[in-house]
């Protein structure tokens, strides 16, 4: 069986039309890649699959289960996790608070949550800020937050929302390695990222849109290559080269 | 017992004072604290600990006030019956206002549940063949436990306290429970804490829910002990403002909180108004303005609240 299936999604605003019949499969175990310039309806399709934008026509299914149409919580809940592009942390909380809020969706003792909590917080290396505060954090700091707290709802599929966006430098080995120790762990991810060193490091498989249209699917080597690939991304003037 | 010792000391005191208290104004003045104390409790269950802020709690308790005064004056019937029939009429009204609480966010929730008052206000003194109108309803007095009726103001402070015991013991339970820290998601990030599984929706329907019904008790116990319902009063946008300023004074999303902000507001405003009740007539008034200006201090000075004050103070020995 299909693992996750997109078929057809169109997502309209207003006028612009965001999604325009996007269709691809994923198998399970996989990491994809979503690619495309800014606007090209990345973010858009995140919304669409976990239940925070209905699309106008088509439909989601995970394993065979329809998740169009179902509350973001309840998308949730099938085991559909993700971080946000713009990061979304519980400011108030503690680091060990904001990731016990998510393993508290399959453990019902809190006691059992937070000790699972800590396990994560070690795992993507925040151990040491278990007790700071979320908005104390640093960029890098909360991108491993965000991962953390996605990851103690015990996820089947992952979305990760440009996790080496806005982060420096120094920080992006140590997040590249993270998402690759999800995927070695079995976790499927799709994973949506503007830095293409970073993509092309993790993916085996890029999903390219443009203009909210699929305009490439296929192995990393050959999306990045890709005519229409390359001219989206820097103009015709490159493609031409 | 971890971290209760500050509750132990507040109650403990609470429940001291009628030994050694014999003043009426001032054993008064302990009940109204422990009553507000709880009614700011109830608020902050909503408002606190899930971030649902109402300025319109003044409706609950009022629906709570009106249905044990309205059960035993038309139907001879206990108070103890009009305490629950209030309590499901505001889980009722509590579960519509929850219910907006999904449609409408921020600002516009505070005014629709100022505006639930309103209309409460304005059916309790129009509704004069049932009500009785804008005059109120005297609330009668007869002497026994099923009455509700206690002559004996020490009986009342174990009254207030046992009511505030309860919704502390409900607060510390919300903070540490699966569902108060799905609350606290929600009051943080509702957008977020969905993406982790939680029925943001349903949960804060519950909480708006509960917390109505829990003010209405309150409302019930206030107007068994004041003996009088005037609709202006028990409706008004002055003590929904009460119920939220004793919660956040005192510290939103804390147990003691409430408490601590219900014992400030309340000793203040007596001692002000006590202090310059013989002043001319031309500055009758200036005891609120002393009392406003000495609130945005505390709120200036003191923004996380009297518990998160108390808590740092103790880190620090």
């Amino acid at each position: 069986m299909i693992f996750l299936s997109v078929a057809g999604i169109t997502k309209r605003f207003g006028g612009v039309v965001a999604n325009r019949n996007i269709s691809f499969d994923v198998a399970a175990g996989e990491l994809v890649g979503i690619i495309g310039p800014n606007g090209a309806g990345k973010s858009t399709l995140f919304e669409v699959i976990t239940g925070f934008y209905r699309p106008e026509t088509g439909e989601v299914r995970l394993q065979g289960q329809r998740l169009t149409g179902l509350s973001p919580d309840r998308v949730s809940r099938q085991g559909v996790a993700r971080t946000f592009q713009k990061l979304r942390p519980f400011q108030g909380m503690t680091v060990l608070g904001n990731v016990t809020v998510g393993a508290l969706q399959k453990s019902h003792d809190v006691k059992q949550a937070r000790k699972e909590a800590q396990e994560i917080l070690e795992r993507v290396g925040l151990a040491d800020k278990a007790d700071a505060y979320a908005r104390t954090l640093s960029t890098g700091q909360r991108k491993r937050l965000e991962l953390a707290r996605a990851l103690a709802t015990r996820p089947r599929l992952l979305l990760l929302d440009e996790v080496t966006g806005g982060v420096d430098q120094g920080s992006i080995p140590g997040l590249v390695s993270l998402v690759q120790d999800l995927h070695r762990a079995g976790i499927t991810l799709l994973v949506i990222e503007h830095n293409m060193r970073v993509i092309t490091a993790v993916a085996q498989r890029i999903v390219a849109l443009y203009l909210g249209e699929v305009i490439a699917d296929g192995p990393t080597e050959a999306v990045t290559r890709d005519r229409r690939v390359v001219e989206a991304y820097l103009g015709q003037a490159y493609a031409e080269r | 017992m971890r971290g209760h010792w500050p509750a132990l000391v507040v109650f403990g005191l609470a429940a001291l004072a009628p030994f050694f208290v014999r003043d009426a104004f001032l054993l008064d003045s302990l009940i109204l604290i422990l009553i507000w104390g709880t009614l700011s409790a109830a608020w902050n269950v909503a408002g606190g600990y899930a971030g649902q802020v109402s300025l319109g709690h003044s409706a609950f308790f009022g629906i709570g006030a009106y249905s044990a005064a309205l059960l035993a004056t038309r139907w001879d019937l206990s108070p103890w019956l009009g305490l629950m029939v209030g309590a499901l009429l505001s889980t009722g009204a509590g579960l519509i206002i929850g219910y907006l609480s999904n449609r409408l966010r921020g600002p516009y929730f505070v005014l629709a549940t100022i505006a639930l008052s309103q209309v409460l206000l304005i059916v309790a003194s129009r509704w004069r063949g049932f009500t009785e109108g804008s005059e109120g309803i005297p609330v009668p007095f007869r002497p026994g436990f099923w009455t509700l009726g206690f002559a004996d103001k020490a009986t009342w402070v174990y009254i207030g306290l046992g009511a505030a015991l309860v919704l502390y013991l409900i607060q510390r339970h919300l903070e540490g429970s699966r569902t108060g820290h799905q609350l606290a998601a929600i009051r943080e990030d509702e957008d977020a804490a969905q993406s982790l599984g939680i029925a943001s929706r349903r949960l804060k329907v519950m909480a708006v829910a509960g917390s109505a019904a829990l003010a209405s008790v309150c409302g019930t116990l206030w107007a068994q002990y004041v003996g009088f319902v005037d609709p202006f009063y028990v409706f008004s946008v002055d003590l929904s403002v009460r119920f939220a300023l004793g919660a956040i004074i005192g510290g939103t999303g804390t147990a003691l909180g409430p408490f601590l902000g219900s014992f400030l507001i309340t000793t203040l405003e007596t001692y002000l108004r006590a202090t310059f009740a013989g002043i001319g007539a031309g500055l009758v008034g200036i005891y609120l303005i002393i009392y406003g200006l000495l609130l945005i201090a505390v709120v200036r000075f003191v923004p996380q609240g009297l518990a998160g004050w108390v808590r740092d103070f103790a880190r620090r020995r």
